[in-house]
């Protein structure tokens, strides 16, 4: 009686255990299949009169290098045209772009110990937009390139510029993320506020083409601005994927971290720089895509709790999926810009979550 | 003392920005048309009209909207315990964003039968309240950590916003560019007929979130500490919400949603006179006050169609308040 006591309380609590951690991989092969699920819609909105299992044959045999032949396969040559080269970059883009910010989000609202912390907390998207509304309103370019080319590498490097202030500052002083946050809030306004004031002394009409780039949108985007991204994509996730479990300890606070031996100072450094490399190499692309970073590992985190070492891959893949289905709907329902769209689908979501969150659902707030 | 000698910077420099502005008069000279006006001698017609019809009231604007929001800003940052927390928190900048695009794009009214400005101010008004009231209902029946709330305020302006840009996306390029200039601010739509409104409904909401001040500094501690120092924590955390919300509604409506001030202001207040609520909120007013109307007098002198106040104020607030946080010598934040 006395022994058994104890076993049967040990096996509740690796069934409960068990349980916690089939919830999490649930989300996250809900959240993967829903990708995949959504990539096959998109290809299939962009090509009239195929079905969804023939879009997942044309990819599927486009990936293994299958040919059709223009002759007496029309249909078909012209449905892989069109998935491969109008489809496919989309869904590409939405993916890298959605993990990507939603990893940089829950990067810095741990490293930062600040649930209203998103990938622009430091000013990345102020000084994107600076680099941007530039070019399309003055002409202004940083390099020699013009148009297009010269909007993205604008925005590369205007992101970097309040990343570099915050780093150079937090080197030389001692900041806590109180004021780092805040110095980064501070630049972000001093960036915003010239950006607001290019844009009210332009004309209406490059106000709107200015307005739309900061909302965020994939329109045009072809495989050409893919391979930056999605090499700066990969590595950066994976290097949040390993320190995951570092920022465990740092989102305990301060005292907490160095006591368990963690150069927070520094870690916070790095955490920066690998965030705003991820994040310059998505937006100077997209445009300012709000929302994703800073909701999706608050959705993330309402639904499995707060261990970073399952919130960093799985609101990678929420992100993925909210900006994957944003765009799609934006796609084919609706003309507007696939950021609008997210926000009026995910923050209704993200509301009822709040309200609704219980504790036995691994609820924090 | 530093409180004094703000309010004292603040209300000399409601005289010296008379003399700023579209029409060309030096500061002595619309000081003496100040006086002229007072006792009833008016010689200089057109001086008079645009010292004592455009630019006093565009002055005591300033000075009220600069003091109400970082004011605001200041009991914000006290109930949600977060640095980054500012009037505009609880959304209601969104809300009144919504309200204000569906009357300048869309010339849909709230209230029947206005058209125009009042159109705009009175649908801001109503919208912006929208937010902090869910907020306010939902912790009727549940209740609500400082973060859930934050959250929740998070979540109500991303649907009103994105509401407002589905709208904006859709507008011609012509009245997108009204409505983006709304929502940026300006202070130079403060005239005779709308201080009076604005003064009655700052004043009192001040004076009410200032008798709770010393209730704030126990909250201050965390609700734990406040619980067993026995203080309703929750309670006062949500009245105050919706006493500031109704104050930067009131504010918003009218001006437009009016940026930085509202959260560096108290940040600043902060840096110099510590967290005690009994000093650091009048501090914060005077500075937001301060601030404020130096920042649009600038703004005057700058040019004739002026750049707005918000944008400037963040341009010469932005690395000036950059400098404090990087020289202050303790963190004021934990």
């Amino acid at each position: 009686m006395d022994t058994s006591a104890p076993s049967e309380d040990n096996d509740g609590l690796i069934r409960e255990y068990h349980r916690q951690i089939a919830k999490k991989m649930l989300l996250l092969i809900i959240s993967v299949a829903g990708i995949i699920l959504t990539v096959g819609l998109l290809s299939v909105s962009t090509f009239d009169g195929i079905s969804l299992s023939q879009a997942y044959k044309i990819i599927w045999g486009h990936i293994n290098g299958v040919e059709y032949d223009y002759g007496t396969q029309s249909r078909l040559w012209w449905a892989d045209r069109y998935i491969w080269n109008r489809a496919l970059p989309r869904a590409t883009v939405a993916i890298l772009a959605g993990a990507s910010l939603a990893a940089c989000g829950t990067l810095m609202q741990s490293v930062l110990s600040n649930p209203l912390a998103d990938p622009y907390s430091t000013g990345i998207s102020s000084g994107a937009c600076f680099g941007a509304v530039a070019a399309i309103i003055v002409g202004i370019s940083f390099s020699s390139m013009a148009g297009e080319a010269g909007i993205v590498t604008n925005a590369f490097i205007g992101a970097l510029i309040p990343a570099i202030i915050l780093i150079v500052i937090s080197e030389r002083i001692n900041v806590t993320p109180a004021t780092m946050i805040l110095i980064g809030t501070a630049i972000s306004y001093f960036f915003n506020s010239m950006v607001t004031f290019m844009m009210v002394t332009t004309d209406a009409d490059t106000l709107k083409s200015a307005y739309l780039w900061q909302i965020g949108t994939f329109d045009g985007l072809t495989w050409s601005s893919v391979p930056i991204m999605f090499v700066v994509t990969v590595l950066g996730s994976a290097c949040v994927v390993w320190l995951s479990s570092k920022l465990n300890v740092a989102s305990l606070g301060d005292n907490a971290a160095i006591s368990l031996g963690l150069d927070i100072k520094n870690f916070r450094i790095l955490c920066l720089i690998l965030m705003s490399i991820m994040t310059a190499a998505v937006i100077s692309f997209t445009g300012i895509i709000g929302f994703v970073g800073i909701v999706a590992p608050h959705i993330v985190r309402i639904v499995v709790g707060t261990d970073n070492r399952f919130v960093v891959p799985i609101s990678m893949s929420v992100g993925a999926l909210l900006l994957l289905v944003a765009d799609y709907i934006a796609l084919s329902y609706a003309d507007l810009p696939v950021g609008v769209i997210m926000a009026l689908i995910g923050s209704p979501i993200f509301f009822i979550l709040i309200v609704w969150q219980r504790k036995s659902m691994g609820a924090i707030y | 003392m530093l409180i004094l000698i703000l309010t004292a910077v603040a209300i000399s420099s409601v005289f010296i920005t008379l003399g700023f502005g579209v029409y060309n008069i030096s500061v002595s000279d619309a000081l003496a048309v100040f006086i002229d006006h007072i006792n009833g001698t008016v010689s200089n017609k057109k001086g008079d009209y645009y010292v004592w019809n455009v630019r006093l009231p565009r002055a005591l604007g300033a000075i009220l909207v600069g003091a109400s929001l970082s004011f605001a800003g200041a009991v914000m940052q006290n109930d949600m315990r977060n640095p980054l927390a500012e009037p505009y928190t609880m959304g209601v900048s969104s809300g009144a964003f919504l309200g204000a695009v569906l009357s300048i794009i869309l010339g849909i009214s709230i209230i029947p039968g206005l058209t125009g400005d009042w159109a705009t101010v009175f649908n801001a008004f109503i919208f912006s309240l929208i937010p902090a009231s869910m907020i306010v209902l939902i912790s009727r029946f549940r209740k609500m950590t400082p973060t859930a709330m934050i959250l929740t305020g998070l979540a109500l302006m991303f649907v009103f916003s994105s509401i407002g840009q589905v709208i904006m996306v859709s507008a011609p390029a012509e009245t997108l560019a009204d409505a983006y200039n709304w929502r940026v601010g300006t202070l130079a739509k403060v005239t005779w007929e709308n201080l009076p409104i604005m003064v009655t409904a700052v004043v009192p909401l001040c004076l009410i979130l200032y008798a709770l001040s010393s209730k704030f500094d126990v909250m201050y501690l965390g609700d734990r500490a406040a619980t067993t120092l026995g203080v309703n924590a929750n309670l006062i955390r949500i009245f105050s919400i919706f006493l500031v919300s109704l104050m930067t509604a009131a504010m918003v409506s009218f001006t437009g949603t009016i940026g930085f001030i509202g959260l560096v202001g108290p940040h600043v207040a902060r840096i110099f006179v510590g967290s005690r609520n009994k000093y650091f909120l009048p501090a914060a007013m005077a500075f937001g006050a301060s601030f404020l109307i130096i920042v649009d007098t600038i703004a005057k002198i700058s040019g004739p169609s002026g750049l707005p106040v918000g944008v400037l104020s963040a341009m010469i607030g932005g690395p000036l308040f950059i400098y404090i946080l990087v020289r202050q010598k303790r963190s004021a934040w934990a």
